[in-house]
């Protein structure tokens, strides 16, 4: 990490670590403060002038602390607004799907998969016509609903409502950052566990003590690795540009590894981390929630499919490893 | 936590025309021939074609100058690997003397070793061998038994290798004898460096369950060599043998070696459309994607002279993991008729194999995942 991002992460580390799964929207003002939201907006417009490598290293720390606050939404609503040339105001947040038509400049439709939808102000949405489209959400009627970790899920009804617009891919910048916050709760489930087999004796040893509980866990850190090189691998990409191939990839691939983390990570705990005190699930919940948001894997995968054979077996590999070669 | 620490490094600016050298080398002097010798192609031997390599300055390529390298940065060879490997060339006969041997005596030899050996391998033209595992010496290798004995200027080795990958075409092993009499364990062990046409040598072939021969039993009855093939330090023999296997866990080797498959697999999705196929397609390519960001990230590291020693570890895990599963995915998802000639169907018969030694060969699963524990404070 370099010294803008080493000050961030301990920033960020400082305060997702005070909020955590506790958090409440009180405690939006402690994230605003900070300037969250304006991390990957440019300098002179008042922003961080962040990288996506910068903004990953947050939505990883979010993740990680099971941050129940829309922080990683608002910073991407935040750029997407500024390229869509929206005057925003307030919160944003983002929605991970939308059934509906634009006429005119007008959308006229549902937003599904709303984070806090019911507290924002604005919202970037997956055009339905391709594109991303950015719109107020004062006159939209709000349907309440929950993820699995019980944070805000919303859908949101609109009415001819304007939009502005930018050719951005959110549902690809979504997948990116539920990357992160994969890689960043994975972490902190194994963290979790390893802590607790050293504790927690059986046999009159710590389980971890144990070659069946460790290698179990070996094959966790693997998946926790995984995930982290490609959300970090995604978030280059992104600075690069064209990032299709490695959204797709990333994503896929810290779905297989939240998949493995959350089963392992609970196997480890025994019975103490199906409950509702021990702060096992506010993590692995989310987990499963993000395993589904932005694409699961099957999808992830079949649409990496479908570039890789399109490119054509001649081009796969060159095509794959060339890609974050410096041009000639 | 976080057990995997990214570290940000350049991709060598010369990356796209390396590339390109290395492709066009392949289709000069490459053969069409048999395409199942394009799956795990680390282990497929063509001397003619490692000398090509050699005079084209892709072996020894971070080497200095005066011992034949060509002062390459460690990032550049890396990519001239995944390209070899990612195109089955066959690199098997100068693989594991480019690998380690040389770095090896570069690291811990002395100059006469240098001098006379290392010239040659990056030439392509010596080969080595890797004299570790003994019958009762595998995963357990500080049980080693082996032994050499001074006896007045000269060392005198007795004793059994087994599994030794091209002893019959290597010029050189690098073995680890215990050379303290009595001692237990990793104490009292050394490295030596054995010209195998050493009068007492003898090599036997171990045939493989494909009917191949890629390992050997080497014996040692009362070898005599010189003081000076003693490598490195007396007594250090465990250190400096760690040292080597580390050199070894996580190239682009560790998940490369059913890459051929994978190809052939987007071939026959392109081919065919069917959408199982598609996906498999999809999957190969996330996961080998993410393995090479894991590899590279391991590589810039250790070129910026750390040694991430867990890292390394759980890149070779995970690909080996890969790599195997790679022809038992592709039998799962296509109907295969493994007798038919086309390239799907040979290599992933090849590859079913030949890929449970994937996870066997340079420190086995369960060694790779105790080592992944321990690094995680577990233990």
């Amino acid at each position: 990490m370099n010294e803008k991002q080493t000050m961030l992460s301990d920033m960020a580390s400082a305060l997702f670590a005070a909020l955590s799964h506790g958090a409440s929207t009180d405690d939006w003002g402690r994230i605003e403060e900070l300037g969250f939201a304006g991390l990957l907006l440019d300098e002179a417009a008042g922003g961080f002038g962040g990288s996506f490598e910068d903004a990953g290293i947050v939505f990883r720390l979010a993740g990680y602390n099971a941050v129940a606050l829309p922080v990683v939404e608002a910073i991407l609503a935040a750029r997407l607004a500024a390229d869509a040339g929206f005057a925003a105001s307030g919160t944003g947040t983002i929605a991970e799907a939308a059934s509906g038509a634009i006429s005119g400049d007008g959308f006229t439709g549902a937003l599904r998969g709303v984070p806090w939808g019911r507290l924002a102000d604005f919202v970037a949405a997956p055009a339905p016509d391709g594109g991303t489209m950015v719109l107020s959400t004062a006159e939209a009627r709000v349907e309440e609903r929950e993820n699995l970790a019980g944070e805000p899920r919303d859908v949101l009804h609109f009415a001819e409502t304007p939009i502005q617009r930018t050719d951005a891919d959110l549902f690809g910048l979504g997948a990116a950052a539920r990357t992160a916050q994969i890689a960043g709760a994975c972490d902190a489930v194994l963290a979790m566990a390893v802590g607790y087999v050293n504790d927690r004796k059986q046999f009159g040893k710590p389980l971890g003590k144990l070659q069946a509980v460790q290698q179990a866990l070996a094959v966790f850190a693997c998946e926790a690795a995984a995930a982290n090189c490609a959300a970090v691998g995604v978030a280059q990409a992104l600075d690069r540009g064209d990032a299709g191939f490695e959204v797709a990839a990333a994503k896929g691939r810290a779905n297989m590894a939240a998949g493995v983390g959350t089963a392992i990570g609970h196997q480890a705990h025994g019975a103490i981390g199906f409950t509702e005190e021990y702060g096992l699930h506010p993590l692995t919940r989310r987990l499963w929630s993000w395993r589904s948001e932005f694409g699961g894997e099957q999808y992830w995968m079949e649409t990496l499919g479908r570039q890789v054979v399109a490119g054509g077996a001649d081009e796969f590999w060159s095509g794959m490893a060339g890609r974050s070669d410096p041009p000639a | 936590m976080q057990t995997f620490t990214i570290k940000p490094f350049e991709v060598p600016a010369e990356a796209a025309a390396l590339r390109e050298q290395v492709r066009s080398l392949i289709r000069e002097h490459v053969p069409p021939g048999n395409i199942a010798r394009r799956a795990n192609s680390w282990q497929v031997n063509d001397p003619a074609f490692s000398r090509e390599l050699g005079k084209a300055g892709l072996i020894g390529m971070t080497w200095p100058k005066e011992y034949g390298g060509h002062e390459r940065t460690a990032l550049e060879r890396y990519i001239v690997l995944e390209e070899l490997l990612a195109a089955g060339a066959p690199v098997g006969a100068h693989w594991i003397a480019d690998r380690q041997t040389a770095p090896l005596l570069l690291r811990y030899g002395n100059e006469e070793q240098r001098r006379r050996w290392v010239p040659g391998i990056a030439a392509g033209e010596i080969f080595g061998c890797i004299g570790l595992s003994e019958p009762n010496a595998g995963s357990d290798l500080a049980a080693v038994r082996s032994s050499a004995r001074q006896d007045g200027d000269e060392w005198v080795l007795n004793g059994q290798k087994i599994w030794t990958t091209n002893a019959h075409i290597a010029h050189i092993m690098i073995g680890l004898f215990r050379s303290v009499e009595g001692s237990e364990r990793n104490a009292g062990l050394s490295q030596f460096l054995i010209p195998l046409d050493t009068p007492g040598i003898t090599i036997r072939p171990i045939i493989n369950l494909t009917g191949e021969h890629d390992f050997n039993e080497v014996f040692f009855d009362e070898v005599r060599l010189p003081a000076d093939a003693l490598v490195g330090t007396e007594g250090a023999g465990w250190t400096q043998a760690t040292a080597e296997l580390s050199l070894e866990r996580s190239g682009p080797e560790r998940y490369l070696s059913s890459m051929v498959l994978v190809t052939e697999l987007v071939r026959h999705a392109a081919h065919t459309g069917e959408p199982a196929a598609v996906a498999l397609a999809g999957r190969f390519a996330a996961e080998a994607w993410t393995l090479r960001q894991m590899s590279l990230a391991v590589a810039g590291r250790m070129a910026a002279g750390e040694d991430p020693a867990l890292e390394a570890t759980i890149v070779k895990d995970l690909g080996n993991s890969f790599e195997q599963a790679v022809p038992l995915l592709v039998q799962q998802v296509v109907e295969l008729d493994l007798t038919a000639p086309e390239p799907l169907a040979q290599l992933t018969a090849q590859l079913l194999q030949v890929s449970p030694s994937f996870s066997l060969r340079g420190g086995t699963r369960e060694i790779l995942r105790g080592i992944v524990a321990r690094g995680l404070g577990l233990r």
